[in-house]
């Protein structure tokens, strides 16, 4: 007999009862960890999809001694999407692969008990179904970790593009508002959109709002040294708001001299600030009246 | 030691009248920047009138605590500096109290209140007291 033949045999015969067995022990693991992230009757459907393919793959190497699943099987196709799907709910890695390697406990269980007194059979389809199922395991390991990454690239992408807002907050005032942790890139970037934005509108104050920042330390405030430095030389004023005292202890220790720049409290101060400098203050309306 | 630190209105007050160490003159400085950050302070006067000697860390730590006052937003005036401090000061080098002189607390009030009141932010204070 071949060693694919009685694992088909098994399939085909106790397919129903091995989903079962094998669900029950996923569920039971995940249920825990996972408790709002599972859709029972979704996993039933695709887990007798994925015995229906496994099956049929075995029947198409039956020939052979042992089964490859080749990229374009629909086998691995049901394995990805399974991976990626996981990986997007946020399970880790290893309670992914659990997936695979509770069918395998299965599996060998139940080939161990129907097999007969051939010992070397036995070994020989277990050997075979080993082989498969780690394929599979590491088929799951190798996508949900490319849909990890392709998670994270797109994160840091949209981190990017939102960090680094001018904002024009009246004519010639323009706001920055510097929120987390700022880099060496960050820096760069908001530098540069800000240089433009300052040279767009001709702005002659520039609001430099840090409350947003939460630690001072020395790469972050020379990086927020530049910045000021180069709006000082197109010629806008620089006041910077919303620094703590932590990081007016740094930026005084580091020897930074901030005598062309006014600080203000708060934002609120500092566009009242920058208002009259404009020529321009809030008024209470209903005083007017 | 504990230098009592006074409040007027939105101005802090603060007058060392005793020879610190230098503990203690840093602990006056972090607790100094912590009252400024709370009430969000519009000016802070430090009066040194009673320190006959005012050695090198001394005047650093003042001239530490004024810059970083004026980065949180506050107006800063050192008043009463005595002749031989002065002297001093002068021989070690100018820059060792670079914040604004007054000759006296009452002068250096008085420079306070009219640097707030050429402030932006004054007329925002003005809408505060009507509500």
């Amino acid at each position: 007999m071949k060693p694919l033949e009685p694992i088909n045999k098994l399939l085909k015969e106790q397919r129903d009862i091995l989903c079962q067995e094998w669900l029950k022990e996923v569920m039971l693991q995940w249920r825990q960890l996972y408790p709002n992230l599972l859709s029972e009757h979704e996993l039933r459907d695709q887990s007798f999809k994925l015995l229906d393919e496994l099956a049929r793959s075995l029947v198409a190497h039956s020939d052979n001694e042992s089964a490859e699943i080749k990229v374009s099987d629909e086998l691995s196709n049901i394995i990805r999407n399974m991976s990626v799907h996981r990986a997007k709910l946020g399970f880790k890695v290893a309670d992914t692969a659990l997936y695979i390697l509770t069918l395998k406990n299965v599996l060998t269980k139940s080939l161990m008990q129907g097999a007969g007194r051939n010992t070397s059979e036995l070994t020989a389809s277990l050997i075979a179904i080993d082989d498969m199922l780690d394929q599979l395991s590491i088929m799951i390991f190798d996508s949900f970790i490319s849909a990890r990454e392709e998670i994270i690239t797109q994160q840091s992408l949209s981190i990017q593009e939102l960090s680094t807002p001018v904002i024009r907050l009246w004519d010639q005032i323009l706001l920055l508002p510097l929120v987390g942790v700022i880099d060496t890139m960050r820096a760069r970037q908001f530098t540069e959109n800000l240089l433009v934005a300052i040279s767009r509108y001709e702005a002659t104050v520039t609001v430099v709002d840090v409350t947003g920042v939460p630690v001072f330390d020395t790469s972050v405030a020379r990086h927020i040294m530049k910045t000021v430095d180069a709006a000082q030389l197109l010629g806008s004023r620089v006041i910077m708001t919303g620094i703590s005292p932590e990081g007016a202890l740094t930026l005084t220790k580091l020897g930074l001299n901030f005598s062309a720049t006014i600080c203000r409290s708060t934002l609120k101060a500092g566009v009242a600030e920058a208002l009259q400098m404009i020529g321009k203050c809030i008024i209470n309306t209903k005083e007017l009246k | 030691m504990k230098i009592p630190i006074l409040k007027l209105g939105r101005i802090l007050l603060a007058s060392i009248q005793v020879d610190l160490s230098d503990e203690d003159a840093l602990q006056f400085q972090g607790e100094l920047l912590q009252e400024i950050a709370k009430i969000e302070a519009l000016g802070v006067a430090i009066d040194i009138t009673s320190m006959d000697v005012v050695d090198s860390f001394m005047a650093r730590v003042i001239n530490d605590t004024a810059s970083m006052a004026r980065l949180l937003g506050a107006e800063v005036i050192v008043s009463g500096v005595q002749p031989y401090v002065a002297m001093t000061l002068v021989e070690m080098g100018r820059e060792l109290i670079g914040a604004d002189c007054a000759f006296n607390l009452e002068q250096a009030l008085n420079m306070l209140k009219s640097r707030i009141a050429s402030r932006g932010d004054m007329q925002l204070e003005q809408d505060n007291t009507h509500e």
